[in-house]
């Protein structure tokens, strides 16, 4: 075996020799005015800033969507040790947490924001109130026939919610669409899988890390630095519509930096509270479509309650609580996602605020929420320096009908449905004078616009995997436990042959996405070449 | 599971007796920082949630929200001049939630007496100074002894 092969590096070392060297045929190397380069702080934070900088700098250069998402995962071969955040499981006490590390501040009023009030609904309630009343009962008679039976409190309330949300949406598209003409390109999705990630920081760090600090003399002193965490939100909507357009913003973003817009600071692990970090996942930014939909803003979305039925803390305003925290990861979730794909990351902030409208409803119960996304850098240094806060206005549950005697609805509320045709009457509008995806490549925004068809195939196969998270074929690498006893605690076996990846100081956590190889082509599928060449498909890789 | 059971029932026999079971719970200092209303208990390896839950709300009469408990794993050592491994107990954990408005401060149990040592420390203060003060009444008189004074 050759010595290059042996050691990549000694190719570098050789370039230092002077016998490999040729002489610069550079004349002009003098300039009127002398040319020094910038000072640069060479303490070690700073050396480390600039390279995650540059970092930074690289993701917001790449051209097209799918790229993005390869390149955020391009560090982690096996993924991300991600701290998982589900829609349908709240643990108790969990809104401080998800304030802080949405960034969001919460308004909760009985009435909408301001911007609301000059909506007229009055036409609209009188045109599509039959009809929903009727749709209502018919889907309650059914919900008792079918249901009631099955036991599953939980199911048949998420059931319930989803039937109801889909007839109420279909009644008043279809009755409004005639005068509101964006209800009429707005794309429904029922069901839709809506997947986030983004990286929150100014918590307290764990126990290994601080472990880990204390024994380096060099991070004695930053023991307790707080530490960025991977966030991982998984939900879906019932009904979700979007539109070609984006919700204009409510408030500006000079206001969003207003330091009123408190948001709580919660300095624990979140695994504390009961947010377990047990998965390793891959970035993943799914907003319930996929790259190059036309209809790529988010508009509104219904979301099911059923979950809180089984929460037994018994505890009612934390309750109350639960549903915020639903209603603001939600909306945080949503818009992060499609912020993801007008090619802003959780390094490269958003240029302009995005807004959603979310439900949360079982069909009788219902909860309002109106959510302005005017930040997704919330990590490292960026946690104290952003000035910048997203905002959430909520309103506490309402009831829209009261129940159900002699085959009519009592006590429908009139309100509840005026807030609702609101979220409806909110016309989408065109951002003049904004680039709307400002970090895309002018031409190529998506991997649908190359030219080159087996690169376009390449990573669109890339990427569909590394979004799905599915589990790697091979089973992951593990310390055994009797090696952890009798090879790192007690080093019992020392004339043991050393073959494993921590008997070299080797980390395959620390594995990047591209340290595999590449698809191998069969010998009969290659072009005429030599033996040894086009073994391997070639890669693209951002 | 308590590993004591209560009697079954026989005819005759009495009713609504005492029953202890062999449980017990440790309040300790907690490993990772915790919010003030989360309070970490070491308990007897046996005890479910439910256990614990009956345990402070029935004896001690404190509201529980939520318990999460763990097991963890005991620590392995080699035993002095014979060399092989030996591994402690194991011991589980139980992570209490109390009501979101409830503090809890972990109590100082011994608390540290510095009286003593600040006696001590005042006095060394006093001499020290007290010897500075005589050579500074004696740096013109080299090789003075001490004694010769008026």
């Amino acid at each position: 075996m050759s010595a290059l092969r042996l050691n990549k590096n000694l190719l570098k070392r050789c370039k230092k020799f002077k016998c490999f060297s040729t002489a610069v045929l550079q004349e002009d190397e003098y300039t009127a005015t002398p040319q020094y380069p910038p000072i640069l702080d060479m303490s070690p934070e700073k050396v480390r800033e600039r390279r995650k900088e540059e970092e930074y700098e690289g993701i917001k250069a790449v051209k097209t969507v799918e790229e993005k998402q390869i390149k955020l995962n391009m560090p982690k071969y096996y993924g991300f040790k991600s701290y998982m955040l589900y829609e349908d499981y709240i643990p108790y006490n969990s809104l401080p947490l998800i304030q802080h590390v949405t960034r969001t501040h919460l308004i909760k009023n009985e009435n909408l924001p301001n911007f609301y009030n000059d909506l007229d609904v009055t036409s609209a309630l009188n045109d599509v109130k039959s009809d929903i009343e009727e749709a209502i009962l018919i889907e309650l008679a059914r919900h008792r026939q079918t249901l009631d039976l099955q036991g599953d409190k939980v199911e048949a309330d998420n059931r319930l919610g989803f039937a109801l949300s889909k007839q109420i949406n279909r009644i008043i598209t279809t009755r409004m669409s005639r005068h509101l003409p964006h209800l009429k390109g707005a794309q429904v999705d029922l069901n839709s899988r809506i997947k986030s990630f983004w990286l929150a920081g100014g918590m307290s760090p764990p126990e290994n890390i601080k472990r880990y600090r204390r024994g380096c003399s060099w991070q004695k002193d930053k023991e307790n630095e707080p530490t960025n965490r991977v966030m991982n939100y998984i939900g879906s909507a019932n009904v979700s519509l979007r539109t070609d357009l984006p919700l204009k913003h409510i408030i500006s973003s000079s206001d969003a930096e207003s330091p009123d817009l408190s948001v709580p600071f919660f300095e624990f692990d979140p695994r504390t509270v009961g947010t377990v970090a047990n998965q390793h996942r891959h970035i993943a930014n799914v907003p319930g479509f996929w790259p190059g939909d036309s209809r790529e803003f988010g508009f509104l979305s219904y979301h099911k309650r059923g979950h809180l039925i089984s929460r037994h803390y018994g505890d009612a305003n934390e309750l109350k609580e639960a549903v915020d925290r639903q209603g603001i990861l939600a909306s945080f979730g949503w818009l992060n996602a499609q912020a993801n794909f007008q090619g802003f990351t959780t390094f490269n902030d958003v240029t302009y605020p995005f807004v959603t409208q979310t439900v949360v409803t079982n069909g009788q119960v219902w909860s309002f929420y109106v959510y302005q996304l005017n930040t997704i850098v919330n990590h490292s240094k960026f946690f104290t320096e952003n000035a910048k806060r997203n905002v959430c206005w909520g309103t506490p549950e309402v009831k829209l009908f009261e129940g159900v005697e002699n085959d009519k609805l009592v006590g429908f509320n009139d309100e509840v449905l005026k807030m609702l045709l609101k979220f409806y009457a909110n016309v989408p509008e065109v951002k003049l004078g904004v680039n709307l995806k400002p970090f895309l490549g002018k031409e190529e925004k998506f991997i649908a616009d190359y030219e080159d068809g087996d690169k376009r195939e390449w990573l669109e196969r890339e990427y569909k995997f590394l979004v799905s998270n599915r589990p790697r074929a091979k089973l992951e690498y593990e310390i055994y436990a009797w090696e952890k006893i009798y090879k790192i605690d007690h080093q019992t076996r020392f004339m043991d042959q050393k073959k494993r990846p921590f008997e070299f100081k080797i980390k395959p956590s620390n594995r990047r996405l591209d340290e595999r190889l590449p698809r191998y082509i069969p010998r009969a599928l290659r072009p005429e070449l030599p033996r040894h060449k086009g073994r391997y498909a070639k890669e693209y890789f951002p | 599971m308590s590993t004591r059971w209560y009697p079954i029932y026989q005819r005759g026999g009495p009713q609504l007796r005492v029953f202890l079971p062999n449980f017990w719970l440790k309040l300790v200092r907690p490993t990772h920082e915790q919010p003030p209303n989360i309070v970490q208990f070491s308990c007897s390896m046996q005890m479910t949630k439910y256990d614990i839950r009956n345990y402070l709300e029935k004896i001690y009469n404190i509201k529980v929200v939520d318990v999460r408990t763990r097991i963890a794993l005991g620590p392995t050592r080699r035993v002095p001049a014979k060399g092989y491994v030996v591994k402690d107990e194991d011991i589980k954990y139980a992570y209490v939630t109390l009501p979101k408005d409830e503090k809890f401060v972990f109590p100082d149990l011994f608390p540290v007496d510095n009286k003593a040592k600040e006696e001590e420390e005042a006095t060394i203060k006093q001499s020290k100074e007290g010897f500075k003060q005589f050579l500074e009444k004696n740096k013109e008189r080299p090789n003075m002894p001490g004694w010769f004074s008026i």
